[in-house]
């Protein structure tokens, strides 16, 4: 565990009930790189969570480990109480803990309304009984799956491209139908992988804005990778920052910017100083 | 007369068998993504258990041996060897897509492939080896009596409505929500296991299916063949289909008709009933194979996606309705404020 002794201390010990999502001393090494290393924090029901720290964090890596997509070598995740550890994406999903990818990857060769309609889970025109033999029994759930996903689509704006090929649209468009097509699958957390990057300013003002409706009218919680930081100061309730695989402090921004070592790590990368005290 | 019907009835049944395995294919691969360069596998298994499945046991002294010899009427044997396509292709999916992706995929089914065929090759007792199948009797041949070019006209009735059945229920694979769950593990496996998709049995589904087609479409072949031995089936067979559905265009039921039409009938098939030269008896087949070859490059090169390119999905036209959907009131208010 960090062994860091500021006002901010992370938390050493969680327990699963203390949010909706709780990290408890994950590690996972390649090959010589401890990517994580005993990383813990809890993300609370309701609030936009943001994960900060320097490139090589672990932040991805922690992100893959959570949504299943990587195994940890140690420590488990807990979603809404349960242990998720290790459990296979598709299962981790279908529980709601749905994540985005750090650069967009919508289905290219499928519309953008096919895009969102592939998003519910568990559809009854999915079995395979349904879909060959009994197609009028899915009519009804893909009508109101339609329904609900054009909704989304003029939400985010993107109801006249709905036809489009995926692949064809803009690079700020693909941020907005990969934030529609994750809301399409009614999650309850949302893991957003660095949703911000490499957009327009306008742009960032407007995801911020869906994420802050999204939360109020679906109740969708957020963890988000962000390195723009006045996005999380403006947008977040509470920060995790991370360095070299491990929770280095969390708190809101305000706090953390009066940490010293949040600041040295984030601007310097820190890695030899968090060693150093570890 | 009935010479020239026998012939185009010929064709048309060939075009019949290759559109089989073109839409098998479609499903693995262009709906799924599943490189599978085995295909040609699946139709030798359909067509030896369909053809062991109705043959009389094997006889003592003639020196063809074989398993099963089960003299089952043939619908019972086409479901046999349909069924025992798609175990093949349920046994390689298990090695194949549990964990590995595209290219390495490519490489366990063409390996199994290979297997299968070392096995039915040199194992005599299985399908007589090398030798093959001989004799397997034909669909109502011998309640209607007809003289062959006759005979023909019936199958290819019989393999047009077995076609069309498969045309039928691929279509209506392809616009069901399982379709568009295949097509987005095809976009993109990794996001779609993030959004909760069983991508190993959906693709596992696509892959049986695709199998079973396969095996179909062996079956109608061992009946209009009257026999199958490897040199029938060999690896090169498998890229006859591929040709048709690149040509054809993949992702797209159509374009596999179309290919089939292109590579299997016009180029495969036709060329068959050229003139010989009798000093090169490999001529027309080397032709034919070039022609197929050249056909597939011009194809990648200029229309890459293919004759009839994948067509947008279409869905009916859902108005947006404020006020009625849940959550549209706030929906509202957004779009008033952009």
């Amino acid at each position: 565990m960090a062994t860091e002794t500021d006002d901010f201390a992370p938390a050493t010990a969680v327990t699963p009930t203390d949010g909706l999502l709780v990290v408890a001393g994950l590690a996972r090494r390649f090959g010589g790189v401890q990517a994580l290393d005993g990383c813990s924090f809890a993300v609370e029901e309701g609030t936009i969570t943001a994960l900060i720290g320097p490139n090589g964090a672990g932040k991805t890596t922690l992100v893959n480990v959570v949504a299943g997509a990587i195994r940890p070598d140690s420590g488990r995740v807990y979603f809404a109480g349960q242990d998720i550890t290790a459990r296979p994406s598709h299962q981790i999903a279908l529980r709601g803990l749905i994540r985005t990818f750090q650069l967009s990857r919508e289905y290219p060769q499928l519309t953008v309304l096919e895009n969102l309609m592939v998003s519910p889970q568990r559809q009854v025109g999915e079995r395979l009984s349904v879909a060959l033999l009994r197609p009028g029994r899915y009519r009804a759930q893909e009508r109101a799956y339609l329904e609900r996903a054009v909704q989304i689509l003029d939400d985010f704006g993107l109801y006249g491209q709905r036809d489009e090929y995926a692949k064809n649209l803009s690079g700020g468009q693909k941020r907005l139908l990969e934030l529609a097509r994750a809301v399409m699958a009614g999650p309850r957390l949302l893991i957003l992988d660095e949703p911000m990057a490499g957009i327009n300013p306008a742009l960032v003002d407007r995801l911020s804005a869906h994420m802050l409706r999204l939360r109020a009218e679906m109740s969708i919680t957020f963890l988000m990778v962000e390195h723009n930081l006045d996005v999380v100061e403006r947008l977040c309730d509470h920060v995790v920052v991370m360095a070299v695989g491990r929770t280095l402090a969390t708190g809101t921004m305000a706090e953390l910017r009066q940490n010293a070592s949040v600041v040295t790590a984030y601007l310097t990368g820190g890695v030899a100083d968090v060693r150093a005290e570890s | 007369m009935g010479v020239v019907i026998g012939y185009i009835a010929t064709l048309g049944v060939y075009f019949c068998i290759y559109n089989i395995f073109a839409f098998g294919l479609n499903i693995q691969f262009g709906y799924t993504g599943i490189l599978d360069f085995t295909v040609i596998t699946f139709m030798a298994v359909g067509g030896y258990l369909a053809g062991v499945a109705a043959l009389g046991p094997e006889q003592p002294g003639t020196d063809i041996y074989y398993v099963l010899g089960l003299s089952l009427p043939w619908p019972v044997a086409l479901l046999i060897g349909a069924a025992a396509a798609g175990a093949v292709g349920y046994l390689i999916g298990l090695i194949a897509l549990r964990r590995l992706r595209s290219d390495y995929l490519a490489i366990v089914t063409l390996a199994a492939g290979s297997i299968v065929y070392g096995i039915v090759g040199n194992d005599t007792r299985l399908f007589d080896g090398f030798e093959g199948l001989v004799g397997v009797p034909q669909p109502l041949s011998g309640v209607l009596n007809l003289n062959p070019n006759d005979y023909t006209v019936v199958f290819l009735a019989l393999c047009a409505v077995i076609m069309a059945v498969c045309w039928f229920l691929a279509n209506r694979l392809y616009k069901s929500p399982l379709g568009r769950t295949m097509r987005a593990i095809r976009e993109d496996l990794e996001v779609a296991e993030a959004y909760g998709k069983r991508t190993f049995r959906v693709r596992m589904s696509a892959m049986v299916i695709g199998s079973i087609y396969v095996g179909i479409g062996g079956v109608l072949t061992i009946w209009f063949v009257t026999s199958l031995a490897p040199a029938g089936w060999g690896t090169g067979e498998t890229f006859v289909v591929w040709a048709a559905l690149i040509v054809g265009g993949r992702g797209n039921n159509l374009g596999a008709v179309v290919g089939s039409f292109l590579v299997a009938v016009l180029f495969n098939e036709a060329t068959r009933f050229l003139p010989a030269i009798s000093s090169l008896p490999n001529l027309i087949p080397e032709i034919r194979n070039i022609c197929i070859g050249g056909l597939v490059i011009l194809t990648l090169w200029f229309r890459p996606q293919g004759v009839v390119a994948e067509r947008k999905a279409r869905f009916f036209v859902v108005p947006l309705q404020h006020g009625t959907v849940a959550g549209s009131a706030a929906a509202e208010v957004a779009v008033s404020g952009d």
